[in-house]
């Protein structure tokens, strides 16, 4: 290298960057995240975290106390100890077993006046307030024998707590403020081999009728789980939904692709009444799913068009009753022709996309050098025309994984089922969400794996042509 | 035998007539050239030959065959498209094999012939590469690599060079001509390039309007154009046209340019004499004047404005009166802007134009 070479890879200018492009992508970033990304990784979630798998045992009857130890949801427990404690507002929401102490004003037996808290048990409320707020009752009188007759008030709505004095049964008390307290039981159970206790509030607690056993109802830590995705295995409907659903992809697919194409080819011959052929084939665009699906179903059904022809021709003495569990396979006919009707023209739209991106000498040359119509067909349009027919297949075949709206029309959803149906089954009928997220996350998986397939079909052709 | 005839085709857009009633017949092994500006109909032309646009009207024959309403593939011809018309898809040996194939030749006979096509086209070398990895040049070559294979009669070009540079276009017109010589295959070859036309073509058909204006060799539509129209479309620079007025004076005919008269050559003075008193259009071209530096007797003087050296000769751009034109001269002739110089008409170098009809006088 020369010294002016060298001057001049030193001086040579570093190229500008452009931050513009950076700058008009940021929207679709924030629309990604803020749309896509975060609900799917929601959704994702849902069908395999179990939010409530694990129960965290405490030492104390607190919240804050030191672990103890952890217990599987479901697991049998026997309850050893209770214990009313405060609880923040917040955490009462979901408490099943809560109790309420009042704070009390009386006399006690020696005539001295008393103040403290005692619970609900040990009062009986008698007056309230025009808002239904107690604020004066008695105190209950306390029965059996050997008990002590006086009843306790403590300085904090707590048994624990120093006791400020004692009050006979039925003796008039006007009541000030409550508190509401949950109860917390002392819990024992089987958790990985080994015998574990702590407290636990009774909100994640199935206690049983004999008030000294039971089960643990949630859990307070999530765990991954297979279960939601087995029970989606395990269901009744998966397997027929998922074969339905492919066989509708194999007959649907390569029929709109035939028809696509040669109404494509229709359209680019520029006939005499080319736009009312294009206006023809585009109507089903405009049309919605459901919709579609209702006119088939008018056409198929008992008392449609359909039977109506074959009866006015004298074709048939009776309605033949085509859409019912016994015809099942008329039923897919219906869903077919529903399908290939409604969906074709977008197929249409997107080759006569691909078909006018095509240069018009090129089809000329072809044709020039002896090329038939179906020579032409095979070696000049449809290569050329295969990108716009890669991202035709993609699109169709991932509508065809979704597709809904046309089965719930014609079949109802229970003799003809797909998976899009049993997604809404489980979330809908069962309230099933996990299950129903993963029915939705095996579409998204088998939507991409087609999708990746297509594309690495077109990318190894270029590969080895290249 | 190819012979194609032409006979009284029309082709219509709607309402526009773009070939209007043309009649051309190109022998057996002849370069024709479709020569005119853009929108004149030669592509029409050529396209209603090759079977793309079929004619409203009239018939067309290759080889003694009606053709006229045959499909393209049935005419056995063979045609370079403007924009090359490659597949993309497919790469050069595929390509120049795509007539052969479609004919389902045998692999071996095709084999041969592609290879003899990409050898006179030098392009034997890239055979399996793909068209988005070559240059315009050699994208060209294999268009008409392809075309040569197909070994057809006839062989159209619509515009074949006209998307290359200039140095390129250049080389491969020479190369075109040498090709086609030895093909000796019947062509027609449409261009809207004037120098195109007259370096290749065995006859140029100039066309304006839908119609054709003259059919004949290069140098006779150069020296002898039929109207004011070719005689300013062919040739750079374009022919020049001073407007004149016919005399008779003392029992001969001459033409007053300004204050300078022109006499012109005796078989052309009866023809003038018709004109006796009315204008006429003198049409000369650039490099037919004498240019004198210093006066001469029977020399016009004009005032230089312009000089062009252009190596091979020096262009001036000169007024006398209103008129100004363009004079080629030698370039050792030595003036500058502003000088004088004195031209000289040769007779018979100037061709007289009826200011109205635009067309070319000739003597019966």
């Amino acid at each position: 290298m020369t010294d002016a070479a060298i001057a001049l890879t030193k001086t040579k200018p570093r190229p500008r960057r452009q931050w513009a492009p950076y700058l008009l992508i940021l929207p679709s970033l924030l629309y990604l995240a803020v749309f896509f990304a975060w609900p799917m990784t929601r959704a994702i979630r849902l069908a395999v975290w179990d939010e409530t798998a694990l129960l965290t045992l405490r030492q104390e009857a607190a919240a804050g106390s030191a672990a103890a130890g952890v217990l599987p949801q479901g697991a049998a427990v026997s309850l050893l100890d209770r214990r009313s404690n405060l609880a923040a507002e917040a955490d009462l929401s979901g408490a099943s077993l809560t109790e309420t102490w009042f704070f009390v004003q009386g006399l006690d037996p020696g005539g001295n006046a008393v103040a403290g808290w005692a619970p609900e048990s040990r009062i009986r409320v008698r007056t309230t307030d025009a808002a239904g707020a107690a604020i004066g009752g008695t105190v209950r009188p306390k029965l059996g024998a050997g008990a002590d007759p006086l009843t306790s008030l403590y300085s904090e709505p707590n048994e624990g707590s120093a006791i400020a004095g004692k009050l006979e049964g039925s003796a008039a008390v006007s009541i000030g403020e409550q508190a509401v307290l949950e109860v917390w039981f002392l819990i024992e159970g089987e958790g990985e081999g080994e015998r574990i206790s702590g407290w636990a509030p009774s909100r994640v607690l199935q206690v049983y009728g004999d008030g000294v056993s039971g089960r643990i109802d949630r859990g307070d830590t999530g765990q991954l789980t297979r279960a939601y995705i087995q029970r989606m295995l395990n269901d009744r409907f998966f397997r027929p939904a998922f074969y339905t659903t492919l066989l509708l992809i194999v007959l649907i697919i390569p029929v709109q692709f035939a028809l696509a194409i040669i109404m494509a080819l229709v359209i680019q011959a520029r006939l005499k009444f080319n736009t009312l052929f294009l206006a023809i084939f585009a109507i089903p665009l405009a049309a919605s799913d459901l919709a579609v699906g209702i006119l088939w179903y008018a056409i198929f059904t008992q008392s449609g068009y359909l039977n109506s022809i074959l009866q006015a021709l004298g074709l048939i003495a009776a309605p033949n009753a085509f859409l019912t569990a016994d015809t099942r396979y008329w039923i897919l006919i219906a869903i077919w022709l529903a399908e290939v009707w409604r969906a074709t023209s977008i197929v249409m739209v997107i080759v006569v996309s691909g078909l006018q991106a095509i240069s018009q000498e090129v089809l000329e040359a072809a044709e020039v050098f002896g090329a038939t119509l179906w020579q032409r067909l095979r070696h000049v349009i449809l290569p050329l025309l295969k990108p716009s027919l890669q991202v035709a297949l993609i699109l169709r075949t991932i509508l065809a994984l979704q597709v809904f709206a046309v089965v719930i029309a014609l079949s109802g959803g229970d003799v003809v089922t797909v998976l899009a149906n049993e997604t809404y089954r489980q979330y809908y009928t069962l309230r099933n969400m996990n299950v129903a997220a993963a029915y939705a996350g095996f579409i998204l998986l088998i939507s991409m794996f087609s999708a990746i397939i297509y594309l690495r079909m077109v990318r190894s052709s270029e590969e080895a042509s290249a | 035998m190819s012979e194609i005839k032409i006979e009284n085709v029309t082709k219509r857009f709607g309402s526009f007539t773009a070939v209007n009633n043309v009649s051309l017949t190109i022998t057996d092994h002849e370069f024709m050239v479709l020569l005119g500006p853009s929108g004149c109909g030669k592509t029409t032309l050529l396209r209603a030959v090759a079977g793309l646009g079929m004619a409203d009207e009239g018939r067309i024959s290759i080889g003694g065959k009606d053709v006229t309403y045959l499909p393209p593939r049935e005419r056995r011809i063979s045609m370079v498209f403007q924009s090359y018309a490659i597949f993309p898809h497919m790469n050069v040996f595929d390509n120049i094999a795509f007539g052969l194939t479609m004919q389902k030749l045998p692999r071996a006979e095709i084999q041969t012939r592609v290879r003899q096509a990409a050898e006179l086209l030098h392009i034997e070398q890239m055979l399996d590469r793909y068209p988005s990895k070559m240059s315009g040049g050699q994208r060209q070559r294999v268009a008409v690599a392809r075309a040569i294979a197909m070994q057809s009669q006839v062989l159209l070009m619509d515009e074949p060079l006209s998307n290359l540079d200039a140095l390129l276009r250049l080389e491969m017109r020479a190369e075109l001509k040498r090709l086609l010589a030895e093909l000796g295959a019947t062509t027609i070859y449409v261009t809207h390039d004037q120098i195109e036309a007259m370096s290749m073509g065995d006859r140029i058909a100039v066309m304006r309007d839908g119609i054709i204006e003259q059919v004949n060799t290069p140098t006779t539509v150069y020296d002898y154009p039929a109207n004011q129209f070719i005689g300013g479309f062919i040739g750079t620079p374009p022919m020049n046209f001073l407007m004149g007025q016919v005399q008779r004076r003392d029992g001969s005919v001459v033409v007053q340019l300004g204050d300078h008269s022109v006499a012109p050559k005796p078989e052309m003075a009866s023809l003038l004499a018709g004109y006796d008193g009315k204008p006429i259009i003198l049409g000369i071209r650039a490099e037919s004047m004498e240019t004198l530096a210093s006066p001469a007797g029977d020399a016009l003087m004009a005032c230089v404005l312009v000089v062009e050296p252009l190596g091979s000769q020096n262009l001036l751009t000169v007024a006398f009166g209103a008129h100004r034109i363009k004079v080629s001269t030698h370039p050792s002739f030595e003036t500058r802007a502003d000088a004088d110089v004195w031209l000289r008409f040769p007779a018979d170098k100037i061709r007289w134009i009826d200011p109205e009809a635009k067309r070319t006088l000739y003597p019966k």
